[in-house]
């Protein structure tokens, strides 16, 4: 977890949201709030409702019911507008423009121009590295150079808060660590940065407070460290088999002292009272059904764990 | 002034594709040339070639057999072509060399001074407006020499008739009776200045035409955005929504307006088309057509979600307002029903403004009315586009 936060004015309130599209409710009464200076992250599975909390904080939807505020003012309003600096999901560039042209476009949309829009795109391509690239077009670049520049443009006019949607989906690792440090940096100098991801690491690296989505329900929020403690001294046991893995066997789920059990990429994971007492016994049971345990971890309980705990189920991507 | 940043981006984005210069210019400055040559190019009028297969030569009436072959070499632009044989002749007419052919029966100078005089054969097809007028003309002198011949028996009776000194001084003067009518037209014609081409009706028309399909660029911009979600990225700027829709229709109006101005100055320089003749009404049409077009684009680009869908209505579109509305050939010579429903369409009132400024002189005044229509239509279609707009 990073350092750094050091107010505790009310960047964001979210109260009661519910958002339904069509038949489906997508948010179902969330509630949190993040202070200003503060990374907070949204984690949860696709289709858990981070999207959709954040358009509603970008302006771009209107909830069912509920009300954001954003420094105190409705979402969506030109002061909230020009305070905050939104980094979507999909790359939402000009890809037959260059770097630069867009970075002035977008600028320019920003309310920035003159000397000012020249100096602020000037800086926002060192900051995403992309200087010596600026006159190439935007169809040209890597997936993680298009995603530095869709990140650039959402830090031209230097806004008080920064939301950014899964920003490191698809891209290559470094493309991916200079995003994370870009954050962590622009943090540091008092930004504000809302975030969603799935991938729990991120999570766990960036924040300084997290809520958890999942079926448009906020299930559980606060620093990884209290997230962690509601997992208690539980165990997460991690093995893969040999060969195609069905699921988790039936069998194992009955087995005393396991608490909650799921399969993904081949991977089976399991919450247990003790780890160290189920083994032989899990051994057992396969050596029974036929079973061939390839590898076996007994892990730190993590964000993951957290996930397993509230819902039964793993936090898939 | 978020809409001009817009506005501006959008036109940047089209400079930077070579394409759309090809689809904007080349593409209707090629067609404006194969409509022209297709439609005459010169309406100067090239000689009708009428062939003359003369079985009569040994008549005992030269004068007669003569006066006929005078009579039609002297017709308006007709070029006789002598032949030695029928089946030549129906072959050439067929051929399309000859636009109809005369055969003289042997007899016929004599049986004109009779009761009963030989008709003149024709050979011609009846579909070709040239092979038509070619007839006419044959008709015409055939009609006349008989009735010069009618004429001279009447006033000499049958004693004076049978000297033929006296026959064919009769006859010369009964001919040249023809060329003092006694009942003449005035009549008054408007000509345009410069000659009367082709261009007259395709260069207008392809303006009409390319108006529809030069909206493809800027309307791809457009789908393009929504589906890459930087329209949605603008919603999250200070630009407002209405900011956003004007800009890209100014976008659209601009690059049409300037693609006109560019097929216009192309007329007027290259093709002899005269819009200068009346240039506040052909700027108003312009901007009225560029209005009415760019509605259109941001109607077809609200409408599709993807590239595809954009090509196929423009397409469509184009195809109808275009066809319909008499930029390939004038409605004067389509069908009926055609017709009737042609002149239903913007298109035509875009066309009947731009012909009434080439052909008729008309001035500003005169097409406000057409002005209005389109400005209507682009109001309709305006409408329709903002109802069906979608941001996400």
């Amino acid at each position: 977890m990073v350092a750094g936060m050091n107010s505790l004015e009310t960047a964001i309130r979210v109260e009661n949201l519910v958002k339904d599209f069509g038949p489906r409710r997508a948010l179902d009464g969330v509630s949190f709030t993040m202070h200003e200076g503060e990374i907070f992250s949204l984690l949860g599975p696709n289709g858990a409702g981070k999207s959709t909390t954040i358009s509603i904080i970008a302006g771009l939807l209107r909830p069912g019911s509920g009300q954001v505020r954003v420094f105190g003012r409705p979402a969506g309003t030109p002061a909230v507008k020009a305070a905050v600096g939104v980094v979507p999901q999909e790359v939402a560039l000009y890809p037959d423009l260059s770097a630069q042209e867009n970075l002035l476009f977008w600028g320019r949309m920003y309310g920035l121009s003159g000397r000012r829009l020249a100096e602020r795109a000037a800086q926002v391509l060192e900051l995403i590295g992309l200087t010596d690239r600026r006159a190439d077009r935007i169809a040209s670049f890597s997936g993680g150079m298009k995603r530095r520049v869709n990140l650039g443009v959402a830090l031209l006019h230097e806004p008080r808060l920064l939301i950014l949607d899964e920003p490191t989906v698809g891209i290559d690792p470094q493309s991916r660590r200079h995003i994370l440090d870009s954050i962590l940096g622009l943090n540091a100098r008092g930004m504000s940065v809302l975030y969603t991801t799935h991938y729990m690491e991120e999570a766990q690296e960036l924040s300084h407070r997290l809520c958890i989505l999942d079926h448009g329900r906020l299930i559980a929020s606060g620093t990884h460290a209290e997230l962690v403690r509601i997992v208690g001294e539980l165990d997460r046991v991690e093995l893969t088999l040999q060969g195609e893995t069905a699921g988790v066997p039936d069998s194992w789920r009955a087995l005393p002292g396991v608490r909650a059990a799921d399969a993904e990429n081949g991977r089976i994971s399991l919450l247990a009272d003790d780890g160290d007492v189920l083994l032989p016994r899990l051994f057992e049971e396969a050596a029974r059904e036929g079973l061939h345990i390839a590898s076996v971890q007994i892990r730190e309980p993590n964000l993951e764990a957290v996930f397993m705990k509230l819902t039964g189920r793993g936090l898939r991507d | 002034m978020r809409w001009w940043h817009l506005l501006a981006k959008d036109l940047l984005q089209m400079a930077k594709d070579w394409k759309s210069a090809i689809f904007l210019l080349a593409m209707p400055l090629a067609f404006t040339l194969f409509f022209g040559f297709v439609t005459g190019g010169d309406f100067r009028e090239a000689a009708l070639r009428i062939g003359w297969l003369d079985r009569d030569f040994r008549t005992r009436e030269p004068v007669t057999g003569a006066a006929l072959r005078d009579l039609v070499a002297s017709a308006p632009g007709v070029q006789l072509v002598e032949l030695a044989d029928r089946e030549e002749a129906a072959a050439q007419v067929r051929g399309g060399k000859l636009a109809a052919a005369a055969v003289v029966p042997e007899g016929f100078a004599e049986a004109a001074w009779t009761e009963q005089p030989l008709p003149l054969a024709i050979i011609a097809t009846s579909y070709e407006p040239d092979d038509r007028v070619a007839s006419d003309r044959l008709r015409s002198a055939a009609t006349r020499l008989l009735g010069s011949v009618r004429g001279a028996r009447l006033a000499l009776g049958p004693a004076g008739a049978a000297d033929r000194a006296v026959r064919e001084h009769a006859l010369g003067r009964a001919l040249a009776e023809w060329q003092r009518p006694r009942v003449s037209l005035a009549s008054e014609t408007y000509l345009p200045a410069g000659r009367i081409t082709g261009f007259q009706q395709s260069s207008p028309g392809m303006i009409v035409q390319f108006a529809i399909y030069g909206l493809i660029s800027s309307a791809m911009i457009l789908v393009l955005e929504r589906k890459s979600r930087a329209m949605q990225r603008l919603l999250t700027t200070s630009a407002s929504r209405a900011s956003i829709i004007a800009g890209h229709l100014g976008a659209m109006f601009l690059v049409i307006w300037v693609q006109e101005a560019a097929l216009v100055a192309c007329g007027q320089l290259a093709f002899g088309v005269n819009y200068l003749g009346a240039p506040g009404a052909t700027l108003l049409m312009m901007s009225a057509l560029a209005l009415w077009s760019a509605s259109l684009g941001l109607l077809v680009a609200s409408l599709a979600r993807n590239e595809q869908q954009v090509v196929m209505y423009s397409m469509i579109a184009m195809f109808l307002f275009s066809a319909l509305g008499g930029a390939w050939f004038p409605l004067d010579v389509a069908g009926g029903g055609f017709a009737r429903v042609g002149r239903l369409t913007p298109g035509a009132w875009a066309m009947d403004a731009f012909r009434g400024i080439l052909l008729r002189g008309h001035d500003l005044a005169a097409v406000l009315a057409p002005v209005g229509l389109l400005a209507a239509c682009a109001a309709a279609f305006f409408g329709l586009a903002l109802w069906r707009f979608r941001f996400e």
